[in-house]
């Protein structure tokens, strides 16, 4: 254990190295909220009022880029082979692994928290047993995150790959959710014959994440104790997978 | 002032472009992805308000994005210049039998035609989805497009030769990035941004992509954009493109001078 929190403290050096990056990522995340999100609160009335809707896809929006983040670290270090400085470490592989998933995490929580105050502040408290509900989803979703970065970033020592990839990836993830739109217009897609995506945007974990907190926040939609289970599921198998392959690449080095 | 060594600077510039591919693919598939799942879905969303407003938010959309990926390609132009600090390229570029104006003012033009060449395909593309009414306003749209595009990597340039980190650029960029598309009409008419916030608005009127998008949308005869004459437009984005490569001309010759950029 004191050697994955020994992991996790280096990670979260590393992330206060970027803090220009994450000032340069906060100016993003408020200009979505506080320009793009309150025009189109105007063109949406009497639909949604999307400033509201918004706010808590925006948390998950931030959650998800910060924790992502570690992917592109560990990326550089496999170029470097920086790998071989963590392997005369004393603990093991595992240890090392799943410190580096649980850092990418916890750095995305650290940097989705004043995006969740900003919430709490614009939408009302949740009560206690529902913010360690939303704080445990936010924690597994960017667990998750950090592991699919991982999962990239070890799959190749080429940068602009992993660029390529990560843009994959963040636009799937993004815009086929209910981050920017509520399910039920992303649904209309089915009948242009886009129903792959429709479904997709139904277990994303992004969708869940943010309408989990929707629901406690604003009501609607109403809670499902699937929403967690889908974040849970999709925390665990990319965990796993991040931890499996980290492992495997620094084996092979 | 030679225009054929000019010419040999926008070629290298042209050429250097290629070196962004994976950049250049990614930029790809945001347009695909925005124009395919955030346009159809918002346009969804906000149709009742775009019928009132008499745009067809999808068309209206599809228009912003395409002035969005031109814009952020001519951005391109900055990190080259950042690129060729640290590597020690800037001592080769000056041994070359070249004027220091001739540089910016190749440079100038090889980052804003390269942009232009990358939109290209998508141009064709967007304009298969929107139609040409008018090929002479989609001429002078085009015209006003060349402008823009030149006018950004001025501006580019000139950020690029005003900072001495190349992080510091990458964050301004990303910041301005945030607010120059954000607040403009690529993304939603200006009654909306009058409405939400009119300072917004008047924000957005002297933003040069509000004019070049709107200018395209003008071109490609999308209703009830414009609010203002289209030779406003055309000369709105003259004076973006004659300020931003004249000051970005004055200061890349200045920085190039007793090795300011070390």
């Amino acid at each position: 254990m004191k050697a994955i929190l020994h992991v996790i403290e280096y990670d979260f050096r590393n992330f206060f190295r970027y803090r220009w990056f994450i000032i340069a990522l906060i100016a993003m995340n408020l200009a979505d909220l506080f320009i793009s999100a309150v025009v189109f609160t105007q063109m949406t009335r009497g639909i949604v009022d999307y400033f509201r809707f918004f706010a808590p896809g925006l948390a998950v929006l931030g959650l998800f880029a910060s924790a992502f983040m570690i992917g592109r670290e560990i990326n550089m270090e496999v170029r470097r082979e920086v790998h071989h400085y963590l392997l005369s470490l004393p603990m093991s592989r595992t240890e090392l692994a799943i410190g580096r998933v649980l850092g990418g995490g916890f750095r995305g929580m650290l940097y989705m928290t004043p995006l969740l105050l900003t919430n709490f502040v614009l939408l009302g408290l949740p009560t206690l047993p529902q913010l360690l509900l939303i704080l445990l989803a936010l924690l597994l979703l960017a667990i998750g995150i950090s592991g699919v970065s991982i999962s990239i970033a070890v799959s190749t020592t080429s940068f602009e790959k992993f660029v390529t990839a990560r843009g994959v990836v963040y636009y799937l993830f993004f815009f086929c959710s209910s981050v920017f739109y509520p399910m039920a217009i992303i649904q209309t897609l089915e009948a242009r014959g886009l129903t792959p995506l429709v479904r997709f945007a139904q277990i994303n974990p992004l969708t869940n994440g943010s309408d989990l907190i929707r629901s406690f926040l604003l009501g609607s939609p109403s809670f499902s104790p699937l929403m967690l289970l889908d974040v849970a599921v999709f925390s665990v198998v990319f965990a796993f997978c991040a931890a499996f392959a980290y492992t495997k690449i620094l084996m092979r080095h | 002032m030679g225009l054929r060594k000019i010419r040999f600077v926008v070629e290298r510039d042209l050429r250097m472009f290629v070196q962004y591919k994976f950049m250049l693919i990614m930029r790809g598939i945001w347009f695909v992805s925005q124009v395919s799942l955030f346009g159809l879905v918002v346009g969804k969303m906000v149709e009742a308000a775009a019928r009132a407003a008499g745009i067809n938010y999808f068309q209206y959309y599809v228009a912003g994005v395409t002035i969005i990926t031109l814009y952020s390609t001519s951005m391109f132009i900055g990190y080259d210049i950042f690129e060729e600090a640290e590597h020690g390229v800037f001592e080769y570029l000056l041994t070359l039998p070249v004027s220091r104006r001739e540089l910016v003012l190749g440079r100038s033009i090889g980052g804003g035609l390269r942009s232009f060449i990358y939109v290209g395909p998508l141009l064709i593309i967007v304009l298969t989805l929107l139609g040409v009414s008018n090929p002479l306003h989609l001429l002078i749209a085009l015209a006003g497009l060349f402008l823009f595009a030149f006018g950004v990597s001025g501006m580019s340039i000139t950020i690029a030769v005003a900072m001495k980190s190349g992080d510091k650029y990458d964050i301004l960029i990303g910041v301005l990035d945030a607010l120059i598309v954000r607040l403009s009409t690529t993304m939603y008419p200006t009654i909306y941004l009058q409405e939400a916030m009119p300072s917004y608005a008047t924000i957005s009127q002297f933003n040069p992509l509000t004019y070049a998008s709107d200018l395209f949308r003008w071109g490609t005869g999308i209703e009830g954009t414009f609010q203002v004459s289209p030779l406003v437009g055309v000369l709105a984005l003259f004076i973006f493109f004659f300020s931003f490569t004249f000051i970005g001309v004055v200061f890349y010759e200045k920085r190039l001078e007793g090795g300011s950029w070390q």
